[in-house]
């Protein structure tokens, strides 16, 4: 390994663009010129191409967005067990937080639920987003394709709620508000990275099996 | 010196017919017109993001993982997967970032499969005779030390280094594409350059 020292503060400047290179001392520039010099060598672009490889593996792909085309998705509809939306009662004279841990802790209404099978449970869905024209969920259960999951604002007070039957298990999953905002649950809990790095991470919930525990809702915490 | 003049169009007219002339076809779609496109049904669309950012991809790979081949398998690993998630993309204006996010991911997990964040130096090119001065070298043979040089170097600064002086990304950009502090960045970059310039001035 070899010895390394730091270099002048001007010679970083100059290599940031903060400073005319031109104005540093001889032995500085001669680094200024090899560092740059070694990073123009290193931008030669490579002869290979990758494209024809990547064209035909996407071939039979679709990306996810268009993986269910409109007919697939009204029969996906008709045959999916639907999201029933649960009348919560957050007291609206108290403050916000208040009224979300208010949601949160009324009991949820028996009726009206639908009837999850062995293996799958009801996931609830929570958000305050005042003035959001629309919110829907987007997520893993559903290949992350928009417009099956929307959530409702019955009440107008800006808390957006909805629920799902989903299979028994982790799913992650993410708000899209408006539209084009993606923001993830603020009360999921639990996050796991989106894969994408930077440090992005999607909501992740976990949902137990109804038999498990008859009254106990799988939500998103 | 006054140009000669096509036709009638007077001379004040000149600039708008020279812009015609050169812009001969249609603008360039952007990015997110693209993305729409693709997301829309228009597979074949997802060509042109293709042509418009493998090189740069494949230039970035190769710098990190050191070998042509590894790099080319992240890349083409990279865009089936940003293909297949770009309705995930929330920013199709910054595709470029996203499309780097994900081949540095795909690059890191390739590195961490190998155990090290070292090249391996038998897969570097074989050194030309230390006692050559830099500028006889060839410049192959001068490419060959660079890399060597910048293969030695941590993957974090490696990456660094590359994203700025390579790619030409500002901080900003860099952040979007590695997830770090702008701040950690620049320590990452004037590490990097610290080591390759010492590295540089014993190699050479």
């Amino acid at each position: 390994m070899m010895a390394m020292s730091p270099i002048d503060p001007r010679l970083q400047e100059a290599l940031d663009g903060e400073r005319d290179p031109g104005t540093l001392p001889m032995d500085l520039r001669e680094a200024y010129a090899r560092l740059m010099g070694a990073a123009n060598l290193l931008q030669t672009l490579p002869a290979v191409s990758v494209a024809a490889r990547v064209m035909a593996e996407i071939h039979d792909l679709k990306p996810e967005v268009q993986s269910v085309r409109p007919a697939r998705r009204l029969m996906r509809w008709l045959a999916r067990p639907r999201a029933v939306t649960l009348r919560l009662r957050p007291a609206w004279t108290l403050a916000l937080v208040a009224g979300l841990a208010a949601i949160l802790l009324i009991p949820t209404q028996p009726t009206n639920r639908p009837s999850p099978g062995a293996h799958e449970g009801i996931a609830q869905f929570v958000g305050h987003f005042p003035g959001a024209r629309s919110v829907e969920v987007v997520g893993s259960f559903n290949d992350w394709s928009r417009g099956s999951l929307h959530l409702r604002d019955e009440h107008h007070d800006g808390i957006w709620h909805g629920a799902a039957v989903l299979p028994a298990g982790p799913h992650e999953y993410m708000f899209i508000v408006d539209g084009e905002r993606w923001v993830p649950d603020p009360l999921a809990g639990r996050y796991v990275d989106d894969g994408f790095g930077a440090g992005r991470e999607n909501s992740l919930l976990i949902v137990r099996p109804a038999q498990a525990s008859l009254d106990e809702d799988a939500t998103p915490r | 010196m006054r140009r000669a003049k096509p036709l009638q169009i007077r001379d004040e007219a000149l600039p708008l017919r020279v812009t015609l002339m050169v812009n001969d076809g249609p603008p360039a779609p952007t990015d997110v017109e693209v993305v729409a496109r693709v997301l829309g049904g228009d597979g074949e669309a997802f060509g042109i993001l293709i042509r418009r950012y493998e090189p740069g991809l494949l230039r970035f790979a190769t710098r990190m993982l050191g070998n042509p081949d590894a790099a080319a398998d992240a890349v083409a690993e990279s865009l089936v997967r940003a293909y297949r998630h770009l309705a995930q993309c929330r920013d199709p204006a910054r595709l470029r970032s996203w499309l780097y996010r994900i081949t540095g991911n795909r690059c890191r997990s390739h590195l961490a499969r190998r155990r090290t964040n070292d090249i391996s130096l038998s897969e570097a090119p074989p050194l030309a005779d230390a006692s050559d001065s830099w500028a006889v070298l060839e410049r192959g043979e001068q490419v060959a030390l660079v890399e060597r040089a910048l293969n030695a170097l941590p993957a974090e600064k490696r990456e660094a280094f590359v994203l700025k002086h390579v790619e030409g990304m500002s901080y900003e950009e860099m952040a979007a594409v590695t997830g770090a502090r702008i701040p950690t960045l620049k320590m990452r970059v004037h590490r990097a350059r610290e080591a390759l310039l010492a590295a540089l001035e014993e190699l050479v």
